[in-house]
């Protein structure tokens, strides 16, 4: 049997056959959790925000309208990572933060790869092109629609992020 | 031809990925033979990438899951009360030819039943609890859609699976969401709701007032579409005028190039 594209599912499950998006959570939840990890370095946090993105994909599968599914789930992913920091720390921005939950933990760095610590030291928007470029594998289009560029302009800006990720990656080695 | 490192540099992520033109590649690879520093940069990049493919997946714990499946329950348990009437057949399986069965037993069974008064009393007050029930459905769908949030107004718009033959009343207030509202997607939920009633005339006019008034293309799109499928000959006007307008996305006018013969 062909297997059902995400986005087949995922119009099944806005017609209200909910039990469809098991099948969508056991295909993404563990690349929604990883690419939460290594942006924020929480496991706990990522947990609870994956949790959160099923739950907002069910809630608002009516809203969806036949996009492209990763796209979509990467948006809330990010959105839901956003708006916690926002709620928590009010006063600092995302880049603080992200920042932050790494260097308090530095002393006990077993837990981190040399990768994440290199990436953690990238600017917000370039740490999180490069994990879901090169980890979670999203083509330049997705991209660009999860960030509102253009796939020209997101080529571009991996492209330079990776520079400065070598230059931090290697100086650390 | 000479070119900069900082050039060369900046196009290896994109030469290893595969990314680069063959114009584009000859020149990397040109560069590469004489120049050492550009062949270290080279190797950098390919042992990042390595490192980034050597990265261990971290897994969740069983409690994400627990908790997912949980909630899906919970939520599967209120949606008991919208009933969805476009629900795609998902062909016969054992199970449904059993269920298909027993309602059939049920039928059967009532209707025998039905021969006696008593049940015909029944009968009468089911229909009345059925109709009041409607009544109610068509209370909320209306308040929702009145909503000041989005999100309401579009839960209300969907509302609209629960009925089989929506009243006037219904129609219009859609109409008016498709018309007025000022959020996008509110209004694409409009145009899909009335798309299943697209065979009465009230509709259809609907749509084309609406088709001359939106400016958003997603929302034009919906529109088009659907005026498209039923072929309605009034629409061709407005859509000429679309294809006339200098503003309008190159995209709508694609899809009314594709959609005019059609209608015509």
């Amino acid at each position: 049997m062909k297997e059902l594209t995400n986005e087949e599912l995922m119009t099944s499950v806005s017609n209200g056959q909910l039990d469809t998006l098991k099948i969508l959570f056991e295909r993404h939840h563990v690349h929604v959790f990883n690419f939460l990890y290594k942006m924020c370095g929480d496991k706990m946090l990522s947990e609870d925000l994956t949790q959160e993105v099923f739950y907002k994909i069910m809630k608002y599968r009516n809203s969806y309208h036949h996009g492209n599914f990763v796209s979509w789930m990467f948006t809330i992913a990010r959105n839901s990572l956003k708006t916690h920091f926002k709620r928590n720390k009010p006063h600092d921005d995302i880049e603080n933060v992200s920042f932050n939950l790494i260097a308090e933990n530095e002393d006990n760095s077993e837990e981190y790869s040399q990768l994440q610590l290199a990436l953690a030291k990238l600017n917000t928007s370039d740490r999180e092109l490069l994990v879901l470029n090169r980890f979670q594998e999203l083509k330049y289009n997705e991209l660009a629609e999860i960030t509102g560029s253009t796939p020209g302009a997101v080529k571009t800006k991996v492209s330079r992020a990776l520079k400065k990720l070598r230059t931090i990656y290697f100086k650390e080695l | 031809m000479k070119v900069s490192h900082e050039k060369i540099d900046s196009l290896l992520p994109l030469y290893l990925a595969g990314e680069l033109d063959l114009i584009e590649i000859e020149m990397v690879e040109k560069h590469l033979e004489d120049c050492k520093e550009c062949r270290d940069a080279l190797d950098s990049f390919k042992s990042l990438t390595e490192t980034f493919q050597q990265e261990e997946v971290q897994v969740p714990s069983q409690n994400l899951r627990l908790k997912f499946l949980e909630a899906l329950e919970e939520e599967k348990k209120n949606q008991g009360r919208v009933i969805s009437m476009n629900k795609k057949p998902s062909g016969l399986t054992l199970i449904s030819l059993a269920k298909i069965a027993a309602g059939f037993a049920i039928l059967v069974g009532t209707f025998m039943m039905g021969k006696g008064y008593e049940s015909k009393q029944a009968e009468l007050e089911y229909a009345l609890l059925e109709n009041e029930v409607l009544k109610s459905k068509e209370m909320a769908m209306l308040s929702l859609m009145d909503n000041q949030s989005a999100s309401k107004r579009i839960q209300g718009v969907n509302f609209i699976e629960a009925f089989r033959e929506p009243d006037v009343e219904i129609l219009n207030a859609l109409t008016e969401r498709m018309l007025f509202d000022e959020n996008t997607n509110v209004r694409i939920a409009a145009v899909e709701a009335l798309s299943n009633f697209s065979v009465s005339e009230r509709v259809k006019s609907a749509f084309i007032t609406a088709l001359e008034k939106e400016k958003n293309p997603s929302v034009q799109i919906a529109i088009i579409k659907n005026l498209v499928r039923v072929q309605e000959k009034k629409a061709t006007e407005p859509m000429k005028k679309l294809l006339e307008l200098e503003e309008t996305q190159p995209f709508i006018k694609e899809e009314i190039k594709k959609g005019l013969p059609q209608i015509m």
